[in-house]
């Protein structure tokens, strides 16, 4: 250990001009490994999907432009389309109220709140795929709950592979209202309580500090959950090829049967669904982060 | 996109402050509302275990019995004939190998962003946190072409796609663990002589361990949980966990074989967050926190 | 609007803690009056506020409002309003409609609100400032906007949560003077918490002392100073001269010799210390004989501090000799027990050339004299 520090190590902040340089490298350095892996995938994987899409990186034979792999499969895209999107908004805007309903009810405390806290907790390291595995134990015409309720399978409704969805819906739902549940209560743990109670002071009833301090505080973090649950469930592939029905097939499951078909025009095609994809994606985004922009929180 | 979770952070309140603070004393009929609001939400997370729980001791279930008609541990036995140990094996080393990848990166990127001079902050940011927004198959459909082009081995390819896939939670968990860090310790600590790495190893890294365990446990869960890059840029020669579940579950009559490996999927997390919780916990209780405007304790000791 | 508040052996333990953190506290509050919690850190003084606000349950004890006991009421239904030591304006409300936010859950059209919250921008000078956001607002309008949010609840009893003293000095007392000319407008019934003296004696008419959760003293302010109950209000209150001595007939006699109790006082025979504020001690040429109504003892100036325009002078007694003549003996024994370097304190303008080893002769003003127990 040194005897006495010199000044020169007490003059970190004061940093001299030509260290600012250095500081910009450092930076540079810093970022750089993450941001070339992501952007790699990112913008590779994007520009790859559109350029095979496009029939310019054929697997054999001449680079053409063409929008082929779009028309061939112009039906199916579309349906597969709407189900994506149907399949993605209510899963979303289930997790949504039911989460939020989960994170009033954790930061509320006590034995009740701990509880859920930990189930929600416990829920959301479990694969989407085993949660569709199990999903499909529990509601099948032979799973656990027609079993308790004595119902006959042909009398149970098709909630697997059925024409509604349900058990995607519901295994996206399941596992999505903890994250919501855990996201929105731990911004209102941090920042709630002194506003909750300020608010009490100030002659607010439990309902209208729910209203007026405690939802609008919570907004942002769920209008954030929502968005990357629409984009996760837009983009699943194996709880729907699990739980659903052959066919319409969502745009994940289409993209994924072109891409390991074995004819050659089917790659692009998989590329052109993939292209689609992303489209929506991005423009799911751009209006979750729309509405983010428009909540007073916003900064 | 279990990022933004509080992990090892407690959100509920302080069970010894609620019952003496004012605004948590029960009322009667909030009361009910509320028990039976959580006693539904519980049942909504626990229930769908339940039957995975139920089957992996079951070696015969018929219809329309309630409880298994025969109990056993033929689905384990299955199991281990169906290779579920290399398997288990496989998708453990995957998960730490993009732990151990994604985590130091994704510290580093975000140390940078919340101190350095990063130049184009907020567009470094997006393409950070970009994987987030594109789905995964759409990167794997785009990429293989180019690394099967280039030779790369297939365990590599999917350990960079899902090295991808978990920088944008280890980043933002690093961000939000950096922004609660304050560097005037590590200033602090220089101006008493200690090196930079000594800074490093006794001052920086302790202070934001935490939020690296936090990151590290997100990046793990994604290699652990992965589905569609694995089968579709390994191609079947890596077979994980989740593949030899994909492929049970796709099959019929092979309950209890899925619910045994549905079972040994969920406990390493499981494991793994308790851990967490624990160390974040044993951590709270001791961290330095930053630089607050309040000085007195205010209403509970 | 205003009510009078009266707490009644208010007792909070917290669980798992060895001692009550508030130990059976009283005092009362009259309508309009000001009241200022004075103590150290850790003094109890916020768990007393946050029990009256309701925000903290009490584990024995009553706080009565207008004569009523508020013990089942909610918060939101005390009629209580509290400023915190920071803002906590709501970030995802204007300004306006954070000081409407009362009369918003209370009900009121929105229409109404605003131009009711409107009003208490203006009695907070921050007319105009409504539209704004939060965040655009600087530490004193942050904490001007708390305020007319807090009183346009019309709280029946206004709390105030060491509100000033995360600001710096200067906004510190714009605040204080705002606080005063809002007292003057609309009267609010006020409890302050704080740890600063000087502001409880700016801004309060009474002042309830608190050390580990125990009441020492609730008086007015200057009674604090000049007349505290013991030894711990005296050094609590930043008074340093302690002489030991004994009350015998009615005076104090110690190293300083015999003081008589002030007209219309008496102090409890026997052993007693002696505490006067070192401000209204004068220090006057050596020699010099005591004016009517003041002790005169010779001193020699022991130490000297300078203290910006003022001096601080450490006073060493020199001429007790003559004072233990006249004291009785058993007087000369509680002496000799006592600390024997007894020594006065005196401020001084810095201007005056007392240099240490001067001869000088102190007066001490007899009405400025009171004696506390050991």
């Amino acid at each position: 250990m040194l005897p006495t520090p010199g000044p020169g190590a007490a003059i970190a902040r004061a940093r001299p001009r030509a260290s600012v340089a250095r500081d910009r490298w450092v930076a540079l350095a810093s970022v750089a490994p993450a941001l070339l892996i992501a952007g790699l995938v990112v913008v590779g994987g994007i520009g790859m999907s559109a350029a095979q899409s496009v029939g310019l990186v054929p697997l054999v034979g001449e680079a053409a432009f063409t929008l082929d792999a779009y028309v061939a499969n112009g039906d199916e895209l579309l349906t597969g389309l709407a189900l994506s999107l149907g399949i993605a908004t209510a899963s979303t805007a289930l997790s949504c109220v039911i989460g939020l309903a989960a994170a009033i009810i954790i930061t509320q405390g006590r034995v009740t709140g701990r509880v859920v806290a930990a189930l929600s907790a416990l829920t959301i390291p479990i694969p989407h795929l085993v949660g569709a595995a199990s999903v499909g134990l529990l509601i099948a015409d032979s799973g656990l709950i027609p079993r308790v309720l004595g119902i006959a399978p042909t009398a149970w409704p098709d909630l697997v592979g059925g024409p509604w969805w349900v058990a995607v819906v519901l295994e996206y739902t399941w596992k999505e209202s903890a994250f919501v549940a855990l996201v929105v209560a731990g911004v209102l743990a941090t920042r709630v309580a002194r506003y909750d109670e300020t608010a009490a002071l100030l002659g607010a009833s439990r309902a209208r500090r729910l209203r007026h301090v405690v939802i609008p505080l919570a907004t942002p973090a769920v209008i954030v959950s929502a968005i990357i649950i629409f984009v996760y469930t837009l983009g699943s592939y194996e709880v729907a090829w699990l739980l659903g029905r052959p066919y319409p097939e969502p745009l994940p499951v289409l993209a994924f049967r072109l891409f390991t078909s074995i004819t050659l025009t089917s790659r692009p095609e998989a590329a052109a669904v993939a292209v689609a994809t992303t489209l929506v994606s991005l423009l799911a985004v751009a209006i979750g982060m729309a509405l983010l922009r428009r909540t007073p929180l916003w900064k | 996109m279990a990022m933004m979770i509080p992990y090892g952070q407690r959100v509920t309140p302080d069970p010894r402050t609620t019952r003496s603070r004012g605004l948590m004393r029960p009322r009667p009929v909030g009361r009910i509302v509320r028990i039976a609001v959580a006693a539904l939400l519980a049942l909504w997370f626990a229930l769908p275990v339940v039957p995975l729980l139920i089957w992996s001791v079951a070696n015969r279930w018929s219809f329309p019995a309630t409880l298994p008609t025969e109990w056993g541990l033929d689905g384990l036995s299955q199991a281990l004939a169906q290779g579920a140990v290399p398997a288990f094996g496989r998708s453990i080393l995957l998960g730490l190998a993009v732990a151990a990848i994604a985590t130091p990166l994704g510290a580093l990127a975000a140390r940078a962003l919340t101190f350095g001079r990063v130049p184009a902050p907020r567009l470094v940011s997006a393409i950070l946190l970009a994987p987030l927004a594109l789905p995964a198959f759409v990167a794997v459909m785009g990429l293989t072409i180019v690394l099967l082009r280039a030779r790369v081995p297939a365990t590599l390819a999917v350990l960079l796609l899902l090295v991808a896939a978990a920088l944008p939670y280890t980043v933002y968990t690093m961000r939000v663990a950096y922004a609660a860090h304050d560097i005037a310790f590590e200033e602090e600590a220089r101006t008493l002589g200690a090196s930079r790495a000594h800074v490093l190893a006794r001052v920086h890294l302790p202070l934001v361990a935490p939020g690296l365990a936090r990151a590290a446990f997100l990046a793990f869960l994604v290699g652990w949980s992965d589905y569609v890059v694995t089968v579709l840029v390994g191609g079947g020669s890596l077979v994980t966990l989740p593949l030899l579940v994909g492929s049970f579950a796709a099959g019929v009559g092979n309950d209890a074989v899925v619910a045994v490996l549905s079972v040994s999927a969920i406990v390493p997390p499981l494991l793994l967050l308790l851990a967490l919780g624990r160390f974040g916990r044993r951590y709270a209780g001791g961290r330095l926190t930053g630089p607050t405007p309040s000085r007195s304790p205010k209403g509970s000791p | 609007m205003s009510a009078s508040l009266a707490l009644d052996a208010l007792t909070k333990t917290f669980d798992g803690a060895d001692h009550a953190a508030v130990d059976a506290v009283s005092f009362s509050v009259a309508p309009g009056e000001c009241l200022a919690i004075l103590g150290p850190s850790g003094s109890g003084k916020s768990t007393v506020l946050r029990s009256i606000a309701g925000l903290d349950v009490p584990s024995s004890g009553r706080i009565l409002v207008d004569g009523a006991d508020v013990a089942g009421l909610a918060p939101e239904r005390r009629g209580m309003a509290m400023v915190f030591q920071r803002p906590l304006l709501f970030p995802h409300l204007s300004v306006l409609d954070n000081v409407a936010f009362a009369a918003t859950v209370a009900g009121q059209p929105r229409r109404e609100a605003r131009a009711d919250a409107t009003q208490f921008l203006e009695l907070v000078q921050l007319a105009g400032f409504g539209s704004r956001p939060v965040t655009a607002l600087s530490g004193g309008q942050e904490q001007r906007v708390a305020l007319a949010r807090a009183l346009a609840a019309r709280p029946r009893v206004l709390l105030l949560d060491e509100p000033f003293s995360a600001l710096d000095p200067e906004l510190r007392s714009d605040m204080h003077a705002l606080l005063a000319a809002i007292r003057a407008q609309v009267a609010p019934t006020v409890v302050m918490v704080t740890h600063d003296r000087d502001e409880a004696a700016i801004v309060a008419d009474r002042v309830a002392l608190l050390k580990r959760g125990r009441l020492l003293q609730h008086d007015a302010v200057e009674r604090l100073y000049t007349r505290p109950v013991s030894l711990d209000v005296s050094r609590l209150m930043g008074g340093r001269i302690e002489l030991a001595g004994v009350v015998r007939d009615g005076a104090h006699v110690s190293a300083i010799g015999r003081v008589a109790a002030p007209e219309g006082e008496t102090w409890a025979e026997g052993s007693g210390v002696l505490v006067v504020r070192q401000e209204a001690i004068q220090v006057a040429a050596a020699g010099a004989s005591a004016p009517e109504g003041f002790v005169a003892v010779d001193v020699v100036v022991a130490d000297r501090r300078a203290r910006g325009p003022r001096a601080e002078l450490a006073l060493a007694i020199s001429g007790a000799g003559s004072v233990v003549e006249a004291a009785t003996d058993q007087a000369t024994d509680a002496l000799a027990d006592a600390s024997p370097a007894a020594e006065l304190v005196a401020e001084v303008p810095a201007s005056r050339p007392l240099a240490i080893g001067e001869r000088a002769t102190a007066l001490i003003p007899r009405s400025a004299c009171t004696v506390v127990a050991g």
